[in-house]
């Protein structure tokens, strides 16, 4: 891989600073019949919970002009399975290894790490997602008050030595509280956005589209809102960011690192063209020859007007 | 390595008004795809479209894809011309597998007869026994059809009226033990195909359907719930796009 888009978050380097999303690319399998993913910076896990999740009843897409709305509802097979069944796999791809880790309460994420520490010579980063919208419990309501994520965060760093980054929900008035929070709780990054709270309407039934009458909203058009998430935390942290929300090309990818992103999470994109990550990493390599400059000397470069 | 291809449209023909009829040339999708499987269409909206593959030519190295316009997305993809560019992924999912050794009723309800026309064609051609059996609302909705199926329609304005039950009723005496139905349509209707399959000793696999975004098996979206393999849990939801589309009807729950 070419140097110049080598990056580091925080202790952990990256040999691109692309990252497949939680979610979009369960755990590597069926992206790697398309490509080799060791071209990536790293894949976060699909969400894992401490038990076997089966989500949430269809219908749980709805597609919008620019993006689309899920209610997948963490559907996975649990810490147990995934540690038996797809982790080794997971660490054979040769690229950085995130599990994202969800949960409905303090002791679910606790009981988390407890599973998965004492595997961390196949695990480089422990992603902690404290913003999913689609499960009644847990996750983003505890991931939009500072105090818990304070209270969570600071408990899961006496338990484990791995980097702990954790994925923030965009459903609050100001992105920079729960960040702050996570920060002085001992966190390595943060990771902006998850899906922003959507609904859509079926007008000849005039039921939500989704089930779960409500989604997280993904795609293109989120992405401003990100970028501006990015910014204003760049601002007021010291620990790097993970950006992440509508990324689909290397340009995206620049302005998410020049607004204050140290790395990049794809996600749906992925969805749309199973391979765009191999073009926006073509993409990112010659935009870095054309340029002569490393990836890593953008981030935070924005100049506010 | 799979990928994602870029094709042309080679041909449309409208079958009837709101229906299309679509050639695409890939030669790789053309040798490789087996009844069942299905492709992703691009169009202008942001995801693309799943259909099932309707026949295959791999010395034209095309394919063809039956498109029933039921929104913008359907539309604008029907509405392609001879010379159209479109990104295809494809094929993908798991089909049915049949044999050379095993007798076939193929049984289609609406958009089903695209996929069951792939399964027809594909046992024609090897010489594979099977019978077809078509449904439709009424005699407008008929496509491709042929004289040598059994055709029903609701209306009673064409073929036998009933529905694909009341059809397979007509060949219940003559159809040997060990044949097995393979059912493409809307869900009420394979359920009544399963329970008619089952009722009379016969194994039958259906092709479920649910709103897709990826198609690859990544995004979890198009879920069908089947019965639990592991003990005290009551379901599982499985992937249409890659654990599907066919599953045995035993197995999905209704």
């Amino acid at each position: 891989m070419d140097d110049h888009i080598r990056v580091n978050v925080g202790s952990v380097e990256l040999k691109s600073p692309l990252i497949l999303a939680s979610g979009t690319c369960n755990f590597g399998h069926e992206l790697s019949e398309y490509y080799d993913l060791s071209i990536l910076g790293g894949l976060s896990s699909k969400g894992l919970t401490i038990k076997p999740r089966v989500g949430n009843e269809g219908v749980r897409v709805a597609e919008t002009a620019c993006g689309m709305l899920n209610s997948v509802g963490l559907q996975n097979p649990g810490v147990e399975y995934f540690i038996e069944h797809d982790l080794d796999y997971m660490d054979s791809l040769g690229c950085s290894r995130i599990i994202n880790v969800a949960g409905h309460s303090y002791d679910d994420y606790m009981a988390m790490i407890e599973k998965l520490d004492p595997h961390k010579d196949k695990i480089d980063v422990l992603e902690i997602n404290l913003s999913c919208p689609n499960v009644k419990a847990g996750c983003m309501s505890i991931g939009s008050d500072p105090e818990q994520i304070g209270m969570i965060v600071k408990a899961m760093r006496g338990l484990t030595s791995l980097p702990l980054w954790i994925k923030l929900t965009p459903n609050v008035t100001d992105i920079k509280a729960p960040a702050l929070a996570a920060q002085e709780a001992g966190a390595d990054a943060v990771v902006l956005i998850n899906t922003l709270l959507g609904m859509a309407v079926d007008i000849k039934t005039r039921r939500p589209v989704l089930r779960n009458n409500t989604g997280g909203y993904s795609g293109p058009a989120v992405k401003p809102v990100a970028i501006r998430m990015v910014s204003e935390c760049y601002q007021v942290l010291d620990i790097p960011i993970v950006g992440c929300g509508g990324i689909s090309n290397a340009e995206d990818v620049l302005e998410f690192m020049i607004a204050g992103a140290s790395a990049v999470e794809i996600g749906t994109a992925s969805l749309v063209h199973p391979t765009a990550p191999v073009k926006i990493t073509e993409d990112l390599i010659r935009w870095c020859s054309d340029n002569g400059q490393r990836l890593s000397e953008l981030t935070g470069t924005l100049k506010l007007w | 390595m799979r990928k994602e291809y870029s094709c042309i449209v080679e041909d449309k023909i409208m079958l009837n008004a709101e229906t299309a009829f679509i050639t695409i040339s890939c030669p790789e999708i053309a040798s490789s795809a087996v009844p069942g499987q299905f492709v992703n269409i691009s169009c202008s909206r942001f995801l693309k479209r799943p259909f099932g593959i309707a026949s295959a030519d791999i010395e034209k190295g095309t394919f063809k894809i039956g498109v029933k316009v039921v929104g913008k997305g359907t539309a604008e993809i029907a509405s392609f011309e001879k010379g159209q560019k479109v990104d295809v992924l494809g094929p993908l999912g798991n089909g049915f597998s049949i044999r050379d050794d095993c007798e076939y009723i193929i049984v289609a309800g609406g958009t089903g007869v695209f996929p069951v026309n792939f399964a027809h064609e594909y046992m024609a051609s090897k010489g594979i026994p099977h019978k077809v059996v078509e449904g439709f609302r009424n005699k407008e909705q008929i496509v491709l059809s042929s004289d040598d199926f059994i055709l029903t329609t609701d209306a009673g304005d064409a073929g036998i009226k009933g529905n694909c039950c009341d059809g397979l009723e007509t060949i219940r005496d003559s159809i040997s033990s060990g044949t097995e139905v393979l059912c493409v349509g809307p869900l009420p209707m394979m359920k009544a195909v399963g329970k008619w399959a089952t009722d009379n000793g016969l194994k039958c696999y259906v092709s479920m359907e649910q709103r897709m975004a990826c198609g690859i098996g990544i995004c979890l979206v198009c879920i069908c719930k089947i019965k639990a393999e592991a003990e005290g849990e009551e379901f599982t939801h499985k992937r249409c796009c890659k654990d599907g589309p066919v599953f045995p009807y035993e197995e999905v729950i209704w």
